[in-house]
């Protein structure tokens, strides 16, 4: 099962360096546009990208690449019930992917960390292609926390929800399939999980009982149970 | 009595017994508090219930003035406080001798608390799931899997919800993505994983109106019962072809 995971990672990466790289290209034109100039059709620019990025990692990824692991078109659907948030995102303008507050620094950082994916897997003795890349599944999702994080003013939720589950799925092939790189996306998607919720509690502004207080503290809590429990698996 | 009284006191009772009704007591303690209140309030009270409507007649015990009033039922989330608040009032109402006025501006009060919180609702909906994937014997691995697909479901339900989508599709859209996202689990090879995607919709399972139908139906409110039970059993078929949409998408050979 390791060794096949491996090679469709090899097989991939052989075959569509090229367009990773675009893709990265693409991501950082993006992510400046909206940090300097955030403009409307910056925004649904924005928002397209993680529809074609999503939907490349399921076909391209899963359905042609992966398509020898059990179950890969389980996870293609995922993909696409991702692309599909993002969609509903861009025709309902559900998130605004503008800056707000400290934790848009934060962001900053999860944005780059998609970069050290190569590096880590260099670092453990791997050699191109058969080493982690940003186009890769954790990656792209550990890249779309970022931008959530960093542009969250009003975020897709959605999409974090998705990438909370995505991280529970990545961070258990850190044992099953030896790649420590999603590490990562785990460490990231935790803390954001306290910072999206407490925030959407401050725009509900004490209307529901129990006291935001205590929401908090119960999403604290569940944040510590989950990294106890990723520890503890 | 005057004829306005009893009309004022029809109209609050009415209102008390549509609002009971629609958070999801059974119908028997809604009677039995009805005419409770009725009595304290100087009136006799006879109610005929239905899924949608009650219509109730409000008498005066020394005039034989009778008013009715026929009233749709409010579909609001069910809620256990509204359940002992309302039933306590009616108590109150009886044995302190409370005027109309005051069991008004009580009961006011008591349905103008503020909701729970869906922030909080979510997170405990998911524990409560994950917690089932335990019982059931799924690992932490399973479990895990559980919260954030139940997370997903159940945000999607009250996203959904809140757009006044019809409730039986919130139901299917709700198992379908609940219980496709646990199936991913299914890539990982954990030996749990039929668990975790079992126990992802488990948030959907109507208890309440199930066992609010079987109360109803065992005190001989049998109408209300059947209709009760129906409307559970077509949820629990709108869940059942949310998750077999996903059976057949990931795992043909479960179904």
């Amino acid at each position: 099962m390791k060794e096949i995971f491996w090679n469709t990672i090899a097989s991939y990466n052989a075959a569509t360096w090229p367009w990773q790289l675009a893709f990265i290209a693409a991501a950082a034109v993006l992510t400046l546009l909206l940090w300097f100039r955030p403009r409307r059709w910056v925004r649904i620019a924005a928002k397209l990208y993680m529809v074609i990025i999503s939907l490349w990692i399921a076909f391209v990824y899963y359905l042609k690449f992966a398509s020898a692991r059990e179950h890969s078109e389980v996870l293609a659907i995922f993909w696409c019930m991702m692309a599909l948030a993002w969609i509903y995102d861009l025709v309902t303008n559900f998130s605004s992917f503008s800056r707000s507050g400290k934790a848009s620094y934060w962001g900053l950082i999860v944005l780059v960390l998609p970069l050290a994916y190569p590096f880590i897997s260099i670092s453990r003795g791997f050699v191109f292609p058969g080493i982690t890349m940003p186009v890769l599944p954790s990656a792209v999702a550990l890249y779309m926390l970022g931008m959530l994080m960093t542009f969250n003013e009003k975020i897709n939720f959605f999409a974090y929800i998705f990438i909370l589950h995505w991280s529970i799925i990545a961070i258990s092939k850190i044992t099953l399939f030896d790649i420590p790189e999603d590490i990562l996306l785990a460490v990231s998607s935790i803390p954001a999980m306290v910072i999206f919720f407490t925030r959407s509690l401050k725009s509900m502004s004490g209307k529901f009982k129990p006291s935001d207080k205590t929401v908090t503290v119960l999403i604290s809590a569940v944040a510590v149970l989950l990294a106890g429990s990723l520890l503890a698996g | 009595m005057t004829r306005e009284q009893i009309a004022e006191t029809a109209d609050f009772i009415a209102r008390y017994l549509s609002y009971m009704l629609g958070a999801g007591v059974h119908t028997s303690r809604v009677v039995r508090n009805s005419k409770r209140l009725g009595n304290a309030l100087g009136v006799d009270v006879a109610i005929h219930t239905s899924q949608k409507t009650a219509m109730l007649t409000v008498s005066d015990k020394d005039s034989n003035v009778l008013n009715t009033r026929v009233v749709d039922i409010p579909s609001f989330p069910i809620s256990f406080e509204w359940n002992a608040d309302l039933s306590a009032l009616s108590w109150a109402a009886h044995d302190r001798k409370m005027t109309l006025e005051e069991v008004r501006r009580e009961f006011d009060t008591l349905v103008s608390k503020p909701g729970m919180n869906p922030v909080f609702v979510l997170f405990m909906v998911s524990l409560a799931n994950a917690s089932f994937c335990r019982l059931f014997g799924g690992d932490i691995w399973a479990m895990l899997v559980t919260f954030t697909a139940t997370m997903i479901g159940f945000f999607t339900r009250q996203h959904l919800t809140k757009k006044k989508v019809n409730h039986y599709i919130v139901f299917i859209v709700s198992a379908f993505v609940a219980s496709i996202c646990a199936s991913t689990s299914l890539s990982l090879g954990i030996p749990t994983a039929e668990i975790a995607l079992a126990t992802s919709v488990l948030y959907l399972v109507p208890g309440v109106p199930l066992i609010n139908g079987l109360i109803d139906i065992t005190d001989g409110h049998i109408q209300t019962g059947i209709s009760r039970i129906v409307n559970a059993f077509m949820l629990i078929v709108c869940i059942a072809i949310g998750l077999s949409i996903t059976l057949i998408l990931v795992k043909n050979s479960l179904l």
